[in-house]
């Protein structure tokens, strides 16, 4: 019977969606396969809240290294964990920080790591499937090792509140003679404090028929009345009208929201590539043969700086 | 100062994947192969470290066929790398992140580095991990997804991209650094240079040089997949764009439930 444990991630005592998302599914799959499903959390304590989506047992390990994350002190205590407790699987959310921890876990435990996921399967052993070439192609990978490490994208899973028996238990790491080594000095947030584009329910993406870096403000504007991420095409973010760090493509942020708005996108394969698993995606673009529509569910064949301010309008009335 | 660049030749990102149905094999036949994107911040940023520099060295390590080769002089010989070393066995063919972390770790060890850099990502598998596992095979610091680097004596601090901003890290040397889109403008080669780059070196390894036995794959690919299929695209039809966004936010509210 698989056993899942799931990292909970936490930054200031702030917990990651994502974490929630994984334990639904990790729920799932026990409630069918049997096993437990465990939540582990370094430097706060999720136990109600993890407990809500399906936890039957929260580890929760506190002290001054967990204040802020730390790779090696982060990556020593959960290999730890994982030594100690023995999951099948350990699900870590593909964020910033999940992202660098899951593969530092891996190499200390020497076990299979699979990153940024969006299915499992228990059947005779595990099978997880991704998204390879920013979601042109899928595989199904299996890991050979006893134990694995998986990322998981999120929004990959559905959020299902589903009562665990939710223990708490405590858990003592030994971090004594590890090493910092690389230690984080200051966090600077950015400017906007929009959500981010990897976790983001609904994107807006503009693309080249912005004509300038003027008009990302008719962007930012219907993401603010969705409670949505702005994102850009390559041409933009090359332009240098809007920050790489909005760039939504194969070489950019890979998305999966529930729904991208692509403005005056022309649809380039390699952007297409990074936004393609979104569930429903709408094309506003004034070129009706632009490759954006095949990908689309809904089109409006339109000059975008008509539609886009007018939609903004719509949204606002909808949303009261 | 000796910096290696960790980089892996690529699909390039226009390229389209013929797959129809669920296959056990990808045929890559027809891909045209370049330097990964993200590879490229890499390499810019050790050069840029080497023309700031006295007596740097940069050595650009990379594990494939032969046919690496080319891509290998263009993008990292002729941009400013010294020297290239390439891993080039037949029993690496299967092999995953773990394993080329193994191999990768194997080289770097026979040298001394006081920075090894890489991409976040390889934009074929979009895995992230080898960079970060060799860090942790070596025994050495970390930063990943870096956008900036500022070198003290003996330190580095670097800005690392996280959601809604960024942290500031600092780390002693030797360290591995993973590099993201932002940190600097990669250069392209001029033609002499790509002619000159040809007299640079590239050594040829395989695991048994390199005392190894080649690594098992800890994961396996099973199946490849076309991604789900779309139906078609419903066009909003109305007589001016007001009424076009009225219809569209109608039809993404009541139809597709998303907002």
């Amino acid at each position: 019977m698989p056993n899942i444990a799931v990292f909970i991630e936490q930054r200031d005592g702030n917990f990651k969606k994502v974490a929630w998302q994984m334990l639904s599914e990790a729920k799932r799959i026990t409630a069918a396969a049997g096993g437990e499903v465990w939540g582990l959390c370094l430097g706060a304590d999720a136990t109600a809240e993890a407990a809500k989506y399906g936890a039957d047992k929260v580890f929760t390990a506190t002290g001054d290294a967990f204040n802020i994350y730390n790779s090696e002190l982060w990556s020593t205590a959960v290999a730890q964990f994982c030594t100690g407790e023995k999951p099948d699987l350990l699900l870590i959310g593909s964020t910033a920080m999940g992202k660098d921890l899951g593969p530092k876990v891996a190499a200390k435990l020497d076990c299979a790591c699979i990153s940024d996921s969006v299915g499992l399967t228990y059947e005779n052993g595990w099978t997880v499937r991704r998204p390879i070439y920013a979601g042109k192609c899928y595989i199904d990978v299996e890991p050979v090792t006893d134990m694995a490490v998986v990322g998981i994208r999120p929004n990959a899973f559905v959020l299902e509140e589903n009562a665990g028996t939710g223990s708490a238990a405590t858990f003592s790491p030994d971090l004594s003679g590890v090493e910092p080594k690389a230690t984080v000095t200051n966090i600077e947030a950015s400017a906007g404090g929009r959500v981010e584009l990897t976790e983001a329910e609904i994107v807006v993406s503009g693309g080249r028929g912005i004509k300038g870096p003027e008009n990302y403000a008719l962007i930012e504007k219907l993401a603010d009345a969705l409670g949505a991420a702005a994102g850009a095409s390559r041409a933009v973010v090359d332009a240098g009208w809007v920050d790489y760090s909005h760039q939504v493509g194969q070489t950019g942020k890979t998305v999966g929201p529930n729904l991208y708005i692509a403005c005056g996108i022309s649809g380039a394969i390699q952007h297409l590539a990074g936004m393609s698993s979104s569930k429903c995606i709408v094309a506003i673009n004034k070129d009706a043969n632009a490759p954006i529509f095949k990908a689309a569910d809904y089109g409006v064949v339109a000059d975008l700086f008509d539609v886009v301010p007018a939609l903004t309008e719509e949204v606002i009335k909808l949303r009261g | 100062m000796k910096i290696a660049v960790c980089v892996k030749q690529v699909p390039d990102s226009e390229t389209r994947i013929k797959l129809d149905a669920p296959s056990t094999e990808l045929d890559q036949s027809s891909f045209t192969r370049v330097l990964n994107p993200y590879d490229a911040y890499a390499v810019e940023e050790a050069i840029k470290i080497k023309e700031a520099g006295t007596d740097v060295e940069v050595v650009a390590i990379t594990v494939g066929p032969e046919t690496v080769k080319e891509t290998i002089k263009k993008d990292c010989l002729a941009v400013g790398c010294d020297k290239a070393i390439l891993i080039d066995d037949p029993a690496l063919q299967d092999a995953d992140e773990s394993a080329l972390a193994t191999v990768l770790t194997a080289v770097l060890q026979k040298d001394s580095y006081d920075l090894i850099l890489f991409g976040i990502k390889a934009i074929d598998d979009d895995s992230g991990q080898v960079g970060i596992m060799v860090a942790e095979k070596l025994g050495l610091p970390h930063v990943s997804t870096i956008t900036q680097l500022d070198l003290g004596d003996g330190t580095l601090t670097a800005h690392r991209e996280i959601e809604g901003g960024k942290e500031v890290v600092t780390a002693p040397l030797p360290a591995v650094l993973t590099c993201q889109k932002g940190l600097n403008e990669p250069r392209l080669p001029s033609l002499p240079n790509i002619m000159k780059a040809g007299m640079k070196p590239i050594d040829k390894l395989t695991c048994a040089d390199l005392g190894l036995e080649a690594p098992a794959a800890k994961a396996k690919i099973k199946m490849y997949y076309p991604p789900a299929a779309r139906g078609e695209c419903k066009l909003v039809e109305a007589d001016d764009p007001a009424a076009a966004a009225r219809e569209l936010a109608r039809l993404l509210n009541e139809e597709a439930k998303v907002i």
